[in-house]
């Protein structure tokens, strides 16, 4: 049997505003194993974003728990949830968030700054190879305002990538990109999970969701559909 | 935090702020300019505090300084009946015998403005009678010849020691005779360069021992009045062990001694330098503290500013916070960055607040010819104050950006 790497059971989330408690998610259990690539999809505002943000630690679900690896995120302090995200937890949003005073290797290098530390030669060292998989190795000194929407997220998969993650959440990573750079980011996230690594996308798109294994289908009011692919 | 991404942070908060030079700029003139007032403002206390010490000091902190003044008194007009005849020879009896082997006490009468003449040239200068161990209650220093001897003091020779500007523009040498006013000595020594006894604002007769000529105070070419035999200009008392406290005891002794000899007038003017001085630490600390208060507002208001720029900073990067925080930043973390970002910026202003301040006391010094000091507590103090000042008015926009929910933050764009 695989290991568990994200269980969620039972969690839903729900928000007050103007003294209305709205519900953004309906109750939904997931488990996610070591390989798995998951693909979440549903209409808009069913909660596939607080989905994502539950089970990466940025939220906390009103009812139910989510773990990572058997320990509860909830029972985590604020900065073992943030050595989570960065050592275990790589992030691929519709956006490609750069910071535009940076290269793109220093971009890449970024989450370096929030781990433990392995000298600048050998961070370096790393980012380069990662940009390489990406296709960005010749571009690593340029400043993201140079780089097209595509080669963006390349740099933010490689970003993704550069800490060993084992899973990878993206949420609509290919929401802004074009057929052809869309089909690249969706192969080398489906690569990923084929090397071992736990992939949680949210999309809208159906053709993405073929690269997808498991589903998780949200509805407004109504519980989740999963299933296979 | 290792130490390379500790450099990183303040690399990356250094590069951000300088993405807004103007901001960056603007908001570090305010602390800037609290430092530069902070630095010439203590510049010019020290200057004042250095100068009133030096010229403290000249008078010799363990001594006390009395000087006659009868003549001031009568002046003054006030009702009195005077039976005491100012200081006198008798009143130097009476405190040598109380102070015993504790100290040197030398008594002196003076002339001043007095024409002076050698075989090379002529000068006017001041003529001392002193008592012989004058010479050791001033400290002074023979640069040749000899010293007055009590043979000399008692046949009345018509001895005298020059001071060291005389001697030099009177080209003077042992055995030289030296027209003192009509009167002839002969030099048998010279003093060692001493200066000025810098007597402004003590009340005090000023006196230059490079310009004076001392003889024993029975040879001073006197009208022989008997009454002018026995008259004392003044005496200075030195003790040997001149801790402030004997000397504050022994000025409250000789100064209950004397006005009982004087029929309890004040015809003679006691000064004891090192209270002097305290006095002069103390106003000079207590101005030290007013300008580091008006510093301080300044670098308040400053610090304010930073604040006010820090926050919109804050709210402007969110996304970029956001960014951080999705990738491993802790609360604390985000917290120590943009502490170290207005730390950067109140330390810079802090460091061009120096050099301002620096060129603000030489123009002070320049212009209105005021003495200034630099201490060096101050160019510690002066950007440590500005780093605080940094990490007290970051800290609010620092915790605001360390508390924004980092889902919510990606979203700003």
């Amino acid at each position: 049997m695989a290991q568990m790497i994200i269980t969620a059971e039972n969690i839903s989330r729900e928000y007050a505003i103007g003294g209305r408690r709205v519900r953004a998610l309906e109750p939904v259990d997931v488990e996610v194993a070591a390989g798995q690539f998951w693909v979440v999809t549903g209409p808009s505002g069913s909660g596939k974003t607080t989905l994502l943000n539950l089970l990466s630690g940025f939220d906390q679900p009103t009812t139910g728990r989510v773990e990572f690896c058997g320990t509860s995120l909830a029972s985590l302090p604020d900065f073992r949830v943030a050595q989570l995200r960065n050592d275990s937890f790589g992030f691929i949003h519709q956006t490609p968030h750069l910071m535009s005073h940076k290269t793109v290797l220093e971009n890449v290098a970024l989450p370096f700054l929030y781990g433990s530390w392995l000298g600048s030669k050998e961070v370096n060292r790393r980012c380069s190879a990662m940009l390489d998989y990406v296709g960005m190795q010749e571009l690593e000194h340029r400043y993201p305002a140079t780089l097209s929407g595509g080669e963006m997220q390349r740099v933010v998969f490689a970003r993704a990538l550069v800490r060993d993650p084992e899973v990878i959440f993206a949420d609509e990573p290919t929401g802004s990109l074009d057929a052809d750079n869309s089909g690249r980011i969706l192969k080398m996230l489906r690569q990923q999970s084929e090397l071992g690594r736990s992939v949680i996308m949210v999309t809208h798109d159906s053709d993405a969701v073929r690269y997808g294994s498991y589903r998780i289908s949200l509805l407004k009011s109504k519980n989740a559909v999963i299933g296979a692919v | 935090m290792h130490a390379g991404q500790l450099v990183f942070d303040i690399r990356d908060a250094f590069l951000g702020l300088r993405r807004r030079p103007l901001r960056f700029f603007l908001s570090s003139l305010g602390i800037g300019i609290g430092v530069a007032a902070l630095i010439a403002m203590l510049s010019i206390s020290e200057g004042a505090k250095r100068k009133a010490v030096e010229k403290l000091s000249s008078l010799g902190t363990d001594t006390l300084r009395v000087e006659d003044s009868t003549d001031a008194l009568a002046a003054s007009g006030e009702n009195f009946q005077n039976l005491s005849k100012g200081l006198t020879t008798d009143d130097l009896a009476r405190v040598k015998s109380w102070l015993g082997p504790r100290g040197y006490l030398g008594a002196y009468q003076r002339r001043d403005e007095l024409h002076m003449a050698s075989a090379e040239g002529r000068t006017t200068g001041t003529l001392l009678g002193v008592s012989l161990d004058w010479f050791k209650a001033e400290r002074l220093e023979l640069s040749w010849g000899r010293w007055f001897d009590p043979l000399d003091e008692r046949s009345a020779k018509s001895y005298c020691i020059v001071g060291s500007q005389l001697a030099r523009e009177l080209k003077l040498s042992r055995g030289s005779y030296l027209h003192l006013g009509g009167y002839a000595a002969t030099v048998i020594g010279a003093l060692e360069s001493r200066g000025r006894l810098l007597t402004e604002g003590t009340g005090l007769s000023a006196l230059d021992f490079d310009n004076s000529v001392m003889m024993v105070l029975a040879s001073m070419p006197v009208s022989h009045s008997s009454y002018d035999l026995r008259r004392l200009d003044g005496f200075v008392l030195r003790l040997v062990n001149g801790k402030e406290k004997n000397v504050l005891q022994a000025a409250e002794q000789v100064h209950y001694l004397l006005q009982r000899t004087h029929g309890k007038v004040e015809d003679f003017r006691l000064v004891v330098p090192i209270s002097l001085m305290r006095e002069v630490r103390e106003s000079q600390r207590l101005f030290s503290l007013v300008m580091a208060v008006i510093a301080g507002l300044s670098l308040v208001v400053g610090g304010i500013g930073v604040m006010n720029v820090m926050l919109a900073n804050v709210s402007e990067q969110t996304r970029e916070i956001g960014l951080r925080k999705t990738l491993g930043a802790s609360r604390g973390r985000i917290l120590w960055f943009y502490l170290w970002n207005s730390m950067v910026m109140t330390f810079s202003g802090g460091l061009w607040g120096v050099l301002a301040g620096v060129l603000l006391a030489y123009g002070v010094q320049l212009y209105a010819g005021w003495e200034i000091a630099f201490s060096a507590p101050a160019f510690v103090l002066a950007p440590l104050s500005a780093l605080a000042t940094g990490a007290v008015f970051g800290l609010h926009p620092a915790y605001s950006a360390s508390t924004l929910d980092p889902a919510e933050a990606l979203r700003e764009s």
